[in-house]
């Protein structure tokens, strides 16, 4: 075996649920780079094969994702409440905020039967990953984040929504969450 | 509130931060052939165009850093001995 590698020993039985993880954080950050790197790889190989409707098929996994974890959160009519409660389902690796030009008064816009809202995320897990693996932003794996916003926002708000790319970089990125109240 | 500073000495004035930010906050300067920051208030740090400036003329000061996961260490570590 590798002399380097640091072995952790011990005695377990089947029933036991380990009390800690093991491991120090260079295990971890080493743990993380393999994975984003695997899912980078599985994300643009399923671009490949599938050309466009990987977009499509990311995007209705990530949707039910969403739906699962909005299940969990309490129902509400309010937009910016949902939001709250989105930011604690999504957590701090997709930290996001409202957003609003400095010429307009309220986050929310008002368009017939529809509420649009813009949403800029700051951190996210799945541009670091397209970063570490040298991939473009918009492709299938920001389209499982899509889904998933919407799925919840769905679920907590019990309407139809919807979420577009305005526009991408390497430290935020701005969305516009456009809720359907007719879907209802 | 974010601060940009431009390094006029270095942007080459051709004009890609202003076709690039989606919120208006560049324009050029026509006298002098550079970029100029004129809606501040409207930036939201999204940085696209530190990446599109060909000259990395400009600065964004009191912005909200995203976690960098991505930085591989042992390759920076490498990269900074030869440095
Ligand atoms: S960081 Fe984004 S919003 Fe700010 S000036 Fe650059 S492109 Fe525009
Ligand atoms: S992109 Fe850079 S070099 Fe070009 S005008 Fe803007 S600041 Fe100047």
């Amino acid at each position: 075996m590798n002399g380097e590698i640091e072995e952790i020993r011990g005695t377990f039985k089947p029933e036991l649920i380990p009390a800690e993880t093991g491991g120090n954080i260079d295990d971890y950050e080493e743990a993380l780079h393999v994975l984003m790197k695997f899912v980078g790889s599985m994300s643009s190989a399923l671009e490949q094969v599938s050309g466009r409707g990987a977009n499509a098929i990311v995007y209705q996994a990530g949707k039910r994702m969403g739906h699962e974890a909005g299940k969990l959160m309490e129902k509400t009519d309010d937009l910016e409440k949902a939001m709250g409660e989105l930011s604690e389902i999504l957590g701090q690796e997709f930290y996001f905020e409202m957003w609003k030009p400095s010429d307009q008064d309220s986050y929310t816009v008002e368009k017939g039967n529809e509420t649009e809202v813009k949403l800029l995320f700051m951190d996210c897990v799945v541009r670091q990953t397209l970063r570490r693996t040298g991939l473009p932003q918009k492709g299938p794996l920001c389209y499982l984040l899509y889904g998933y916003m919407v799925g919840a926002v769905e679920e907590v708000m019990d309407i139809r929504g919807k979420l577009d790319i305005d526009h991408v970089g390497p430290n935020a990125c701005l969305k516009t969450l456009t809720i359907n109240w007719s879907g209802k | 509130m974010v601060k940009i500073v431009i390094d006029e000495d270095a942007c080459v004035g051709c004009g890609s931060c202003v076709e690039d930010c989606p919120n208006d906050v560049y324009e050029m300067d026509e006298a002098k052939n550079k970029t100029k920051v004129v809606k501040v208030e409207d930036c939201m740090a999204c940085l696209s165009c530190h990446e599109i400036c060909p000259a990395q003329a400009m600065e964004h000061q009191d912005i909200h850093v995203a976690k960098r996961l991505y930085i591989d260490r042992s390759v920076k570590d490498a990269i900074n001995k030869i440095i």
